[in-house]
């Protein structure tokens, strides 16, 4: 029987909602972007992401509490890789992104900060909030698409996959 | 978590002063950052050269940091000017507008060329 060709890897990790455990997401995230071959550019880029979306996560998304956990699933394909950050749900997710005003923050008229969701938007693909009514949590879906010069490092690989699934 | 990052105080003549970051420019080195920023202010810096390295990590929290020494220095009538080889930084800062409001250099050859 001919399958389908298998080139779907999954990683989920579960930090602590703490500051500082983003970073933990972010050096995860750099592995896999290496691995499917995204340029140190890119890798930077959606490092940044991931760990603003999970510190947004911790701040704003659930209590301040270490037990409670901020889950990070990395979906690749040979397409895009996508990321999906998911918090208990303690604040309701922002409805529009705003472009900071960095006049207003230089002249003291404005408190430095509240760009996350705008660095967030600006480096990856798409971004959308989901909320889950069943257990209450918001995720934020992050999407990266690989260009057709990102070739995946691993793609030799590809055939042992096959024969395997 | 303030060994995160790791600040050197270069200073090359009356005027001018090198900051060396190396490390993550995050919250977590709030501190650190402003600190520096204050000691060579008090020695009398006018031109403060914020010298990153190619491998290191901002953020957004480490973004609202520098914002705000941008605005003390324009109050001290200082000129604070950024020298960072990644151009993951410089994409960033001028994403934020920062870089409209300090000068960036890709090396810390050229910063130091900039403020002469």
């Amino acid at each position: 029987m001919n399958e389908p060709r298998h080139t779907r890897r999954v990683v989920e990790l579960k930090i602590p909602s703490e500051l500082g455990y983003e970073k933990v997401a972010r050096e995860a995230v750099a592995t896999v972007a290496g691995r499917l071959g995204f340029s140190a550019e890119r890798i930077a880029d959606i490092k940044l992401a991931v760990a603003e979306a999970c510190t947004n996560a911790i701040a704003h998304g659930s209590p301040p509490d270490s037990l409670t956990t901020i889950v990070v699933i990395l979906t690749a394909d040979e397409k895009k890789l996508e990321i999906l950050v998911k918090d208990p749900g303690f604040g309701s997710p922002p409805t529009d992104v705003t472009v900071p005003d960095i006049h207003k923050m230089v002249a003291g008229k404005a408190k430095p900060g509240g760009m996350g969701l705008y660095i967030i938007h600006e480096l990856v693909d798409k971004a959308t909030f989901i909320k889950n009514h069943e257990d209450g949590s918001n995720s934020l879906q992050m999407i990266i698409y690989r260009m057709d010069d990102e070739a995946p490092a691993d793609s030799n690989s590809s055939g042992q996959e096959e024969k395997s699934q | 978590m303030s060994d995160e990052i790791q600040i050197e105080i270069q200073r090359i003549d009356d005027r001018t002063t090198i900051i060396h970051l190396a490390g993550d420019v995050t919250t977590f080195a709030e501190k650190e950052i402003n600190a520096a920023y204050a000691q060579v202010s008090n020695n009398g810096a006018i031109n403060i050269i914020f010298n990153f390295r190619e491998n290191d990590y901002i953020n957004s929290a480490g973004i609202a940091i520098l914002i705000g020494l941008v605005t003390e220095s324009r109050r001290n009538n200082q000129r604070l000017i950024m020298s960072m080889p990644s151009t993951h930084f410089q994409k960033i800062f001028r994403m934020v507008g920062l870089s409209q409001y300090a000068d960036v250099y890709p090396s810390l050859e050229d910063a130091q060329a900039g403020v002469a």
